[in-house]
This record gives structure tokens, sequence and C-alpha cells, in this order.
């Protein structure tokens, strides 16, 4: 027993040493911050973004050989959750990726967090690069809505909602792409006649707002944006009582599945990916999984009818107000919106804003660019119905899958939308 | 109240098994009793069957045949590169370092109050109870703000003290709750023996309460350990630097904002547990070498 | 058994023993007590978490009063109580009873451990992963659906997971599987200071087995049975993480639980006030429940001496 003490002593002391040890390992000082360059970014490491950063982090490093850079990857849900009180800690990097829209680079920016980008973007020509509309989720107000106001992040990539498809199986069918809303129709009837359900979708989360967005903004021009997004007018329902009734007809019709609400994203792209659907509606982050798991043929085509879709530019660099390299900062956002840069970014499968078409070689990112441009070009950046004001997202999921599941009419799901919408729209004016 | 005295209580144990056996094996109804148990075992292990098959396949695989589907490859690279990107073996030795030390804390500071109030029986411990029972009521997102500023005010923020100290309180709350349960049924009558023999209060922590209690303590040990490798949300808010972040922060970096790794998720999980299912297995040792407080005659 | 005021023989006297208590206390007030007064002073302001808190008075308490979703979370939450901790509190105690007093003398200790073990291990899984394990089996083209369709069971191949009611039960259940390895962990442990002689005796007097548990079992673990139904109640009524991998608080609002709301409050809405208010009523309502079930336990023990 006395021996036995003795070592479970000893153990207890070797264990509290190691771990006092570690603990004052962890917390030894970091580098002094006068040559590092600190950087940080939430994209998968192996998405197409990262891949062009890491070159353009190459680059600098190139034209700062003694300059040590320090990458963090951080994940989507730290700046979510935490990103706010990161940028309020003081603790901060010299330049990182930050979600776009009110509720987040909009917050931030009107908490004073950020550096304002103005002068850099007329400097180095970034607002030349970025039209007027693709800028627009750059600027925040005072109040930390988009639209008007200072610059205050840079994006260098946009996304966009469109309907992928197999050609195989529209081949094996006889089916050609619609270019309607009424087409559309027929080829989904074409395929539900078959036995096979044409649209693979998910209101388990996300996908599901999307449709109902798609849907949306077929009845709406580029001026009710402006005026739903900038919380201007109180809500207006039609656009959406018209999405609910076509989510309806389209779940009696057989085109999306009954059990839509037991399913989510991963689910809905592996019915695609697997071809027991022939189409997916959802966006450019897809791309890269699609390239890697579709062993068929496939394609996309904008949603048949719609002049404007759900789409803008992606998420933003931003500078935070505490960095102590915005010089650098500055400089590596140069880099990225170079055309070396975003053909890369191109390549890979991202959406660049601002590369050079006939730098880009890849076959799908030809694709996925021309699909943008085409929204572009027709002013047909519609964003997203849940920008509006924080928390809406859940409203429109929740909504949506009573909607599905049977609980709500559409009439109820205006409802349900508006009063939120409403809340906002009176605190802001 | 001797060393021999417990390690009689082994023998004891044994022997009894034996002799339990040979007067009453009932033969058939006892294996159809341990199928039960099985089949009920196999059933709550199912869901890492699934995590098991899908760590190992490549994206064709999944995306062509689900996830549903035996493999029909074998394909670690995407959680090779997941390891690599994010330092993987950095965090595991994060989380071990912090669940190991709220282990330890936690438990101390358990036994602590416990000790105080169960044997000690002083005056106000309902009240002392019931604040560590408020302790374990507080939903954790109530405190996540307050935290993070206090943490931020002492220059705790983006440490992993900061995280060890919050959960070696909060796990204490609940280990306070349960030992002085425990030790509010401890035999007085040995407590009162030592005192008489002139122990002091920390001797009779030490050599008497603490080995006694050893499987409760064991117990209590694991559930910190694992309840603290698992925990998200605190950890998030408070640890910033990627040398500071844990297993749980590094699997949130496989969920984008719009796509999730589902097969990376499941490989990378099965790599996260192991740590914990290997300190379960070796605690759970120490808990069959367990005392009888019935061993006083 | 002893008075509450009686002092140990030999002089060791109650009040030596508040030294123990010291580290705890620091603990408890710098992470619990401030937290929680800055909490409720939240709760009666409106602040996005990092501008000025603007004080509102009773605003939020009012709004959340009105507000349908937030008593409809608090029926789930009773919901979960029922799944958190009643059931696995039963399944464990039986469990515990089984393993250790007929597997581990039939069959020896070791199948007892293993057994425990395989129990235990899904509260090892990080939530976010069962999450997704979970949604495998239950979604509508996953494991669960396609067993019942190949064994001719159709009409057992629902939306377990998108329809609002099925959705709830699913969610209970997997509340049970993830809670059982706690319950019986406790009481496994509780059960190893129990004297195998005791046992034998009953055994040997022709008790059956359910009659030795009735009579041994359950007196004996008194404590544990105290301390896991009142931890497994708590943890039930603050239940969070398996809400959100699992069904997101949906369909619809079908399976929102208090803590889910507080959440969507403080993170996405950025209305930490309000988010507050949520933690502060959901906290009262766990108090008053706690305190009850401390009434009964105090009165259990009071009657057992």
């Amino acid at each position: 027993m006395i021996a036995s003490q003795v070592n479970r002593r000893r153990a207890l002391a070797l264990t509290a040493a190691v771990f006092a040890g570690a603990l004052g390992l962890s917390g030894a000082a970091r580098a002094a911050d006068d040559n590092v360059f600190k950087i940080w970014w939430y994209e998968t490491p192996e998405s197409s973004q990262a891949t062009a950063w890491n070159k353009a982090l190459d680059t600098f490093k190139a034209k700062h050989p003694d300059v040590k850079i320090e990458f963090e990857q951080k994940s989507w849900d730290q700046i979510e959750k935490a990103g706010a009180l990161m940028l309020n800690s003081g603790d901060v990097p010299d330049i990182l990726e930050y979600n776009k829209g009110n509720a987040f680079a909009g917050l931030v920016a009107s908490q004073g967090l950020l550096t304002d980008l103005t002068g850099e973007a007329t400097k180095r020509g970034w607002d030349k690069l970025l039209s007027p509309s693709e800028l627009a989720l750059s600027r925040y107000d005072d109040r930390g809505i988009f639209g008007s106001g200072p610059i205050w992040g840079i994006p260098n990539y946009g996304e966009f909602v469109t309907v992928y498809y197999n050609k195989d199986m529209f081949a094996a069918n006889g089916l050609q792409v619609p270019t309607t809303y009424d087409e559309f129709k027929k080829v989904m009837d074409a395929f539900v006649a078959k036995g096979i359900t044409p649209i693979a979708e998910a209101a388990g989360d996300y996908p599901v707002v999307h449709l109902m967005g798609e849907l949306e903004l077929s009845q709406v021009n580029q001026q009710w944006v402006q005026d739903y997004q900038g919380l201007k007018k109180p809500f207006d329902g039609k656009p959406f009582l018209y999405a609910a009734q076509q989510m309806k007809e389209w779940m009696d019709k057989g085109y999306i599945t009954k059990d839509v609400t037991g399913l989510k994203a991963p689910d809905m792209a592996q019915l695609f990916e697997s071809q027991k659907s022939p189409m997916v509606i959802t966006g450019t982050w897809y791309v890269g999984e699609f390239v890697k798991k579709n062993q068929f043929k496939w394609g996309q085509f904008l949603f048949p009818g719609n002049t404007i879709s759900q789409a803008s530019t992606g998420n933003l660099w931003v500078v935070p107000k505490d960095s102590k390299h915005k010089d650098w900062a500055a400089e590596f956002i140069d880099i990225t919106m170079s055309k070396d840069n975003q053909a890369i970014l191109g390549n890979a499968g991202a959406v660049p804003v601002a590369a050079d078409p006939a730098a880009i070689t890849d076959p799908v990112a030809q694709m996925m660019i021309q699909g943008f441009n085409t929204l572009k070009d027709r002013d047909g950046l519609g964003f997203y119905p849940d920008w509006p004001t924080a928390g809406y997202y859940e409203v429109l999921l929740h909504s949506s899958q009573s909607l599905l599941s049977g609980q709500m009419t559409p009439d109820q799901f205006v409802e349900a939308l508006r009063k939120p919408y409403d809340d906002a729209q009176a605190g802001a004016n | 109240m001797s060393a021999g005295e417990f390690s009689g209580a082994l023998p004891a144990r044994a022997s009894a098994g034996r002799s339990r056996e040979a007067s009453f094996d009932t033969g058939v109804s006892r294996y159809f009793v341990l199928a039960l148990l099985i089949v009920g075992a196999v059933l709550t292990l199912f869901p890492f069957v699934l995590a098991a098959i899908n760590a190992i396949k490549s994206p064709q695989d999944y995306g062509a045949n689900g996830p549903v589907a035996l493999p029909r490859s074998f394909d670690l690279t995407a959680l090779v590169t997941f390891w690599n990107e994010v330092r993987f073996g950095e965090k595991l030795w994060n989380s071990f370092l912090i669940s190991g030390c709220v282990a330890f804390f936690g438990v101390t500071i358990s036994l602590f109050n416990a000790y105080a109030i169960g044997i000690g029986r002083v005056r106000g411990r309902g009240l002392v109870l019931i604040a560590y029972l408020f302790g374990i009521m507080v939903p954790q997102e109530a405190l996540v703000y307050p935290i993070y500023y206090l943490a931020k005010t002492v220059g705790l923020y983006d440490t992993k003290t900061s995280v060890i100290v919050v959960f070696s309180v909060l796990q204490g709350a609940f280990g306070t709750y349960l030992l002085s349960a425990v030790l509010t049924a401890f035999p007085r009558e040995i407590v009162d023996s030592a005192h008489i023999d002139g122990a002091s209060r920390w001797q009779v922590l030490w050599h008497i309460v603490i080995p006694m209690l050893r499987p409760t303590l064991s117990v209590l040990a694991v559930f910190f350990f694992i309840w603290t490798w698992n925990e998200f949300l605190l950890p998030l808010v408070l640890l910033i630097s990627n040398d500071n972040q844990n297993v749980s922060i590094a699997l949130g970096s496989l969920h984008g904002q719009y796509t999730s790794a589902p097969t990376t998720s499941a490989a990378a999980a099965l790599l996260g547990i192991i740590p914990t299912v290997i300190f379960f297995l070796v605690f759970q040792r120490t808990l069959m070498r367990g005392v009888t407080v019935g061993a006083i005659k | 058994m002893a008075s509450s005021s009686e002092r140990s023989a030999g002089g060791a006297s109650a009040a030596g023993y508040y030294v123990y208590l010291i580290p705890g206390a620091i603990g408890f007030i710098a992470i619990v007590l401030v937290p929680f007064v800055m909490n409720t002073a939240a709760s009666f302001t409106r602040w996005n978490g990092i501008a000025r808190p603007r004080f509102i008075g009773f605003e939020n308490y009012i709004r959340l009063f009105n507000d349908g979703t937030f008593w409809e979370a608090i029926e789930h939450a009773l919901a979960s109580v029922i799944a958190m901790s009643i059931i696995p509190l039963l399944i464990g105690l039986v469990l515990a009873a089984v393993l250790f007093d007929y597997i581990s003398s039939r069959f020896g200790p070791r199948a007892s451990s293993i057994l425990r073990a395989a129990y235990y291990l899904p509260q090892i899984l990080p939530v976010a992963v069962a999450g997704i394990l979970w949604g495998w089996i239950l979604n509508p083209i996953g494991v669960l659906d396609a067993l019942f369709d190949m064994i001719g069971l159709h009409w057992l191949a629902l939306n377990w997971i998108g329809d609002p009611t099925l959705a709830l039960v699913s969610l209970m259940g997997v509340m049970v599987w993830l809670q059982v390895g706690y319950a019986l962990v406790v009481f496994m442990s509780g059960l190893a200071r129990v004297d195998p002689a005791l046992y034998e005796a009953a055994e040997i007097d022709g008790a059956g087995w359910f009659t030795r548990f009735l009579n041994i079992t359950v007196p004996m673990l008194k404590p544990e049975i105290f301390v896991v139904g009142l931890t497994t109640t708590i943890a039930a009524l603050k239940v969070f993480a398996p809400v959100f991998v699992l069904t997101g608080g949906g369909p619809g609002t079908a399976t929102t639980v208090p803590s889910y709301l507080a959440y969507y409050h403080f993170f996405t809405t950025n209305r930490v006030g309000y988010g507050a208010a949520i933690s502060s009523i959901q906290l009262l309502v766990t108090v008053a429940l706690g305190l009850l079930f401390l009434r009964v336990q105090t009165r259990q023990t009071e009657e057992a001496q």
C-alpha cells in the first residue's frame, strides 16, 4: 500500500508537471508582430478559392522574402458565431475573409471594427474592376445595411444559383434544355411520366430556400430587389405567394419528392450524383464536388423564365481596424484581383469577378463563368431572400418546411414571412 | 481499517461468483439474456458501423452508391489531407491537454466541495449545494457573451487556460452534486475513528476517503474528460488561434456555409474519438477493481 | 445516521472544513455567478453583442410571453425530459442490474465490461457527427426506411425526420440512445459499492432476479438514482446539440427547444437581450423543477433515516 501510494503520488506530480509545462509552453511568447503578415480564411483547403489564394500568398512571399506569413485556417462556424467577437477582441489578423451581408460585414463595419477601403479601392482601381452592382455588397452605411456607404471589403469571386442537369439522362429521354418556365414544367412532367423524380431537393436545410428564392425572383424586377434588400418598403407578399403556390404544385405533381423535409443538402447532392434525379437546383459551391463525383456528363442552365436569379459576389476580404499591416493587406487584395490570380481562381472552379475570359481554359469553369456573366450583363444579380434582416433565413426555412409538410397554406406562409420583415423594416426607417 | 481488508474483499467476490454459478446455473436462459444484450449493443453501435464504412469510401463511391452501401473502394486521401491541413495532431494534443486538465481540476474541486458538504457537514451546506446545482442549470449559451468579456478583461482570451478554468468549474458543479450525495452516505464511524486516532481532515481525505471513492472518482474523471473533449460552443468562442483549438472545432472546419464533407467528417470523427475510447477503456479497469464499502464489518 | 449539527469527535470541527470550499467558490463566482448576473442584466436591454446595450425594461419578457414559438419550445423541453431522463434512467437501472448481478457472475466481469462500453459509446461520439450518422439512418433515403422496405414493412418507411410529428419521436429516440450509457455507467459504479454478499444471501434465500433488483439494487442505488434523475432532467431542459444537428428545430418549429431558440437569438438574429431573456426564463423553469426534485429527495433520505 505504501509503495503504491508513493507511486501514485509520483504519477500525480509528474502529470501535474507535464500539464503545467505544456500550459506554460502554450502561453509562450508569439513572434514579434513587426515582420509577420497574419491572414485568415475559412474556405475549405480543397476549395478553388484556397487554391488561388495559396498561389497569391506565394506571389506575396516572392515580393517580401523576409516577411513571415502566418496563415490560419478558420471554419465557417467560427466566423458565423464568433466573427464579431474576434474582431472586437483586439487580437486580429492583418486581413481576413469575412461573410458578406448586413448581419456580418454590415454589423462589424457599423461597429467601427473594419478599415475603410474606399481610398485604396480608388487608388488601386478595384472600383473599376468591379461593377457598381458587384460593389453593392462591399458598401455598408452606418446602420450596417448594404448598398451604400464606404467600401469595407473586396470580393474576388462570385456565386449564383442555377439548375445543374444530367446530360446523359436528358439525352436518354430525348429531352432538350428548357428555355421557358412552361418548357421546364414539360421536361419535369416527362421525367415524372417515366417514374423519375426530376428535381433532387432538400427541405431539411437551405436548398428549399433557394428553390423558393428562384420562384419568387421570377416575379420581380431589379428595382423590387433593391427595395426588398434595403428594407425600403413594407413586405410585398405577392411574389412569395406565387412561390409558395408553385412549391406546393411541384410537390403535388411529383417534381420533388413528398419527403423532402427529411432530406438535407448532402442527401440532395447524393441523389443527383447517383443519377436518381436528373436535376438539382443549387449554387456554384457544389461545382467542385460535382467535378469530383459525377460519373456522367452534366451541365447547368439558369432557372428558366427568370431574368433575375439568386446571385451575388462572394465573401469579402476585410482589413480589421487594428490590422498592423494595412499596406500588405491592400497589396494582397491586389494580387488576388490580378489577372493572373483571377485566371487561377477561374480554372480551379470558382467564378472570378475580374478574369480575362480568354485565360480560362477549363470547360467547366468556362460554363460557370458564362452563367454568372449572363446574369451580370442583364442586371440579374438578385442576392438572396434571407438577407434583409438577421435571422430571416430561419424564418424562410421553417416556413417552407411547414408549407411542404402541409402545416401551412400559401397564405399563412406569406403571413409568417411578413411579420419579421415588417418589424425589421419599421426598425430601420 | 487496513489494506488487508480491501485486498481481502477481492478474492471473496471471485469465490462468491464461483459458488453462485455452481449452485444456480440456469442453463439456456442466461444465453438468451446475453443474446438480447448483444443485439442491443449492436443496435447501439450501428451508427458507428456507418461511420466506419463511410470513412474509407472514395468520393465517387459515396456519390454513386450513397452512405448506406458497403464500401467498394478504399480511399483515405481526403482524411490524410484533412489531417495535414488542419494540423489534426496539434488539435488532438490540445484536446487531450484541456480535457485532461479539466478532468483533474474538476474532480479536485468536486472532491473538496463534497468533502466539506458530505463529511464536514458545514453549516449552510444546503445552500452551497443549491448554488452548485444552479451552476449545472445555467444554459451555456447564456454564459458565452459574459465569459467572453470577462476573459478579455483578464487577458485570458484565446488561451487554453480560460477554457480549462471554465470547464473545470462547470463540470465541477456536476461533480460536487454527485459526490455530495455519495459522501453524505459515507459511513461516519470510519471518519470518527480516524479523528480519534489523531488524523487531520486532510489525512482523512487523502488516506481514507479517496481510496474508497476511487471507482466514483474514476467515473467522474472519465465523464469530465469526455464531456470536455466534445465541447464546441465555448471553445469556439474562446479559442481563436489555431494552435489553441481542439478536435471538435477542427471537425467543424469540414462544414462550410453550404457544403459539408460527410465521409471526411465520419472519418475524422472516428479518429477524434479514439483517445476518448482509450481513456474510457483504461479507466474501466479501475472501475472493475472496485472497492466495496461494505467490507467494514 | 448522524444528525446534521453533530461535530465529529476528536475536535475536527465543522468550521475547519470551510477551507475546502474556497477553490470551488472562487471558480463558481467567476464563471457562474458573475456571468449569470451579466446575463440577467442583458435580458433587460436591447443589445447586439458588441455595441452599447440599451436599457428597455421588461420589453423582452413581454415579447417572449406572446411568442408562440417559445411556448412550443417549452412543450418540447418537457418531451425531452421524458426522452433524456425518465426512459434512460429506467433502462440504465435495469441494464446496470442485469450486467452487474447476472452477466457478471455468469459470464465474467469482462463480458459485462464490454457490454457496458458498447452502451456508453454514444456518449463519446461528437454530437455533430452523430447528427450526420443519424441523418443517414433516419432520412427518407436512409437505412431505416431501406430496411423496412426490404423486409416488407413499407408502411413503416416514413419520413422520420421530415414529418412534424415523427421528427419529435425520432429526436426522442436519439436522445435515449445518447443518454442510456451515462445512466448505466453511473449506476454500475454505484453498484461497485454494494457488497455482493447481499446478493448471494438473497439468492440463497430463493429470491429471483427481479426481487433482488427491487429489494437490493434500487434501495442501494438511491443516491445515484437521484443524481441521475436530477442531472438528466436538467440536461433535458437545457438540450441543444442533438436538436441543432438533427432537425435544426424543424420541420417548421416541430422540434424547437428553448436552448435552440436562445442560441438563434444570441448568434443569428444578434438580439442578445432577447436571447438572455429566454435563457433566464429557461433557468427559472429548471430551478423550479430542480428544487421540487430536491425536496422529494431530501424527504426520502430523511425518511430513510
